[in-house]
């Protein structure tokens, strides 16, 4: 389906004008903002709750 | 419809988010066994503690191999019993119910935190690892001596806990 579109896009729609739009330095900001989320949710799981004592078993 | 590379790909990342959110909540709940406090005991007298088998004495009971369980009173303002000595490296039950009004059963700096409901018993189990001390803090204003109602928990060794309950039985 991926690939149909692409096909589509380049025939029909004239591509070219859709794909210069390249936000990159918004892509590369979410990029960050992602391995930010990740890492902190990492922490916050993994290290500062279930790295605690006394973790509630039944 | 034409969707931007980058849109899909943002899509997709979220979608993973999505997943690995939902799949570390399942991990602690499968692997670690992380559970919530449940509704699992039926209801009880607050007036009538006195009268109830386990709560007119609170107390640390030895109920299997290496499984304790502590019956913990909380009222206005403190816990009872002071300080609660539980042994180390073992599984320990507390079930906690108020005489008074609401309150909070926070061991600091653990996991092990419930709401304590006047008629209710909360139950927690949790795993002992080695011999420390913990406080208790009541986390749910319940009057004017809310900021001193505190308890201790303390984790002491299998010997030193055997010794315990010798002296005082
Ligand atoms: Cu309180």
């Amino acid at each position: 389906m991926g690939q149909n579109e692409a096909v589509h896009a380049g025939t029909e729609d004239g591509g070219g004008d859709a794909e210069e739009f390249d936000p990159i330095g918004t892509l590369t900001l979410i990029g960050i903002y992602f391995v930010i989320l990740v890492l902190a949710w990492v922490y916050i799981y993994f290290v500062e709750f279930l790295g605690r004592d006394l973790v509630i078993v039944g | 419809m034409h969707i931007h590379a980058y849109e899909k790909l943002w899509l997709a990342l979220s979608i993973v988010l999505i997943l690995a959110l939902i799949g570390t909540v399942t991990y602690g709940a499968v692997g670690p066994g992380v559970a919530m406090v449940a509704d699992s005991q039926s209801t009880i007298d607050a007036g009538g503690i006195d009268e109830d088998e386990r709560f007119s004495e609170p107390r640390v009971e030895q109920v299997g191999e290496n499984e304790y369980e502590a019956y913990v009173v909380a009222y206005q303002f403190g816990f009872e019993p002071t300080p609660i000595v539980v042994p180390a490296n073992s599984t320990v039950t507390l079930q906690v119910t108020s005489r008074d009004v609401i309150h909070g059963f926070e061991v600091a700096g653990t996991s092990a935190n419930t709401m304590v409901v006047p008629g209710e018993v909360s139950e927690i189990t949790v795993e002992t690892d080695e011999p420390t001390e913990y406080g208790i803090v009541c986390n749910e204003y319940c009057g004017a001596g809310h900021h001193v109602m505190e308890g201790k928990l303390h984790v002491v060794s299998q010997s030193e806990f055997e010794n315990r309950g010798g002296d005082s039985e």
